[in-house]
């Protein structure tokens, strides 16, 4: 067996140090090794989106990085979210709002893409079409919803008003 | 994935070196989205890795003397977003937005890309048809290729087992054009056909120069000079756009896969080779989907 390599890295801004085989894949380290369960492991072949998670700010998929090459680098799961006293992230209220999920499985993945999505376009002042919502999620399954939902949670997210699904 | 060495070099020499050692075994790892795949997937079970991402230096994006330098580390996103590309060679940054998807091009390089020569990508035909050239270093010395000669068929490189690619250059100012990504199904990330189609006007309106690249369809993206040669001095119309999409079509040795079958994508090749030739003529620039 390799030699066990020493990572250290920053989650949700708190300081964590493991060690760990040189192939052990970043969302296991973070699910096994770090106990946070919240990013969740679905294709395990970078297709479905669930293990979504920020590198450095930028969304990637965990379960095709190793955990070594996130050594040094600062981390956002889905645990980062919502405040210390458990408020829901506006992205979270949303979801929440707007029925964007049913089983729950895939939605840390969207919750983490969309969280860069809302950045982006906060930053440049922009209200985005719907189909520019679609193209962002693109790549995070979802085999419960049909979207629809994910998309009103989305654009709530971002401050266009939506009306609310029928109860 | 299997049990692994994973060495993490801080110099390009120490990476060929190490890479040397294991004379082909070993694996050169960048942004991972396609190596850990196969790793994942058992198509690969190399006894070690070599971290690129713990070299200094290697994603820089910057012109110097006429060029276009774009470092193999540098991620699709951020070839992307760079200003710099954005204004100088629209049609490159455009295209590596068309990549996958948001976490896919946060991880994946341009050289990473290029040295995977996956043939059902964009970027490749892309930097063919701009005569892109790629600097490649190894125990013996630094050597340069054209993108052209470095895809040499299916996931085959020039490459030598210690050599890397550092650095992508394209020479400026660059033609322009546009770069259409022909996809046969909605879910579909992957091209059936990529056409990336670059002109230069002469002054009286009439086409100084031409250049088309077929990507997707054939091991390596497919350039002709014959028919690049028809729109030299030829007037911007339907008849010249249709005469060079039919000799692509019939030059291309077009593979079948999920995307199409070869007896379709040759015609796809005349449609879209024509399409992209119209839009640059045009005076359009970029990529899109279609």
């Amino acid at each position: 067996m390799a030699e066990k390599v020493t990572v250290r890295l920053k989650v949700n801004g708190r300081d964590y140090e493991g060690t760990c085989e040189p192939r052990k894949l970043l969302s296991d380290f973070i699910r096994q090794d770090l106990g946070l369960t919240g990013t969740h492991v679905g294709c395990e072949h970078g297709v479905c989106g669930a293990c979504t998670i920020l590198l450095d700010g930028r969304t990637v998929r965990s379960c095709l990085l190793f955990a070594v090459q996130a050594d040094g680098a600062e981390i956002m799961t889905v645990e980062g979210l919502a405040a210390p006293d458990g408020t829901l992230h506006p992205i979270q209220q949303a979801f929440w709002d707007k029925h964007g999920l049913q089983c729950g499985f895939c939605t840390p993945g969207f919750l983490m893409t969309v969280y860069e999505f809302v950045n982006q376009v906060q930053a440049r002042n922009h209200q985005p079409s719907e189909e520019e919502i679609r193209e962002a999620l693109s790549g995070n399954l979802c085999r419960c919803t049909g979207y629809v939902n994910i998309v009103k949670a989305v654009q709530q997210a971002c401050g266009i008003p939506v009306e609310s699904p029928a109860h | 994935v299997p049990d692994l060495l994973l060495h993490q070099p801080h110099s390009l020499d120490e990476a060929c070196a190490t890479l040397a050692r294991y004379d082909g075994e070993a694996r050169a790892i960048a942004g991972g989205t396609a190596l850990v795949l196969m790793l994942r997937q058992g198509l690969l079970a190399p006894p070690a890795l070599v971290r690129l991402d713990t070299i200094p230096g290697l994603d820089a994006i910057a012109e110097v003397d006429g060029m276009l330098r774009l470092g193999a580390l540098a991620t699709l996103s951020a070839v992307a977003a760079s200003p710099l590309v954005r204004a100088r060679v629209p049609v490159l940054a455009a295209a590596c937005a068309l990549v996958g998807n948001v976490r896919v091009r946060n991880a994946a390089t341009l050289g990473g890309n290029l040295c995977e020569a996956d043939y059902a990508s964009d970027p490749p035909g892309v930097l063919v048809a701009l005569d892109a050239r790629v600097s490649i270093h190894g125990p013996r010395g630094v050597r340069e290729l054209p993108v052209a000669a470095l895809v040499r068929d299916f996931y085959e490189t020039a490459l030598a087992p210690d050599e890397l690619v550092t650095e992508v250059r394209v020479p400026l100012p660059a033609p322009t054009g546009v770069y259409l990504k022909y996809v046969t199904r909605s879910a579909e990330d992957r091209p059936c056909v990529g056409v990336t189609a670059l002109v230069r006007r002469a002054a009286e309106g009439q086409l100084a120069e031409a250049r088309v690249a077929v990507g997707a369809v054939a091991g390596r993206p497919l350039r002709l000079p014959a028919a690049e040669a028809l729109a030299r001095g030829a007037a911007p119309d339907e008849a010249l756009f249709r005469a060079i999409g039919e000799a692509y079509a019939a030059a291309v040795e077009p593979v079948s896969d999920a995307r199409g079958s070869a007896a379709y994508r040759r015609q796809m090749v005349a449609v879209f080779v024509r399409r992209a030739l119209r839009a640059a003529a045009a005076g359009h620039q970029g990529a899109w989907r279609v």
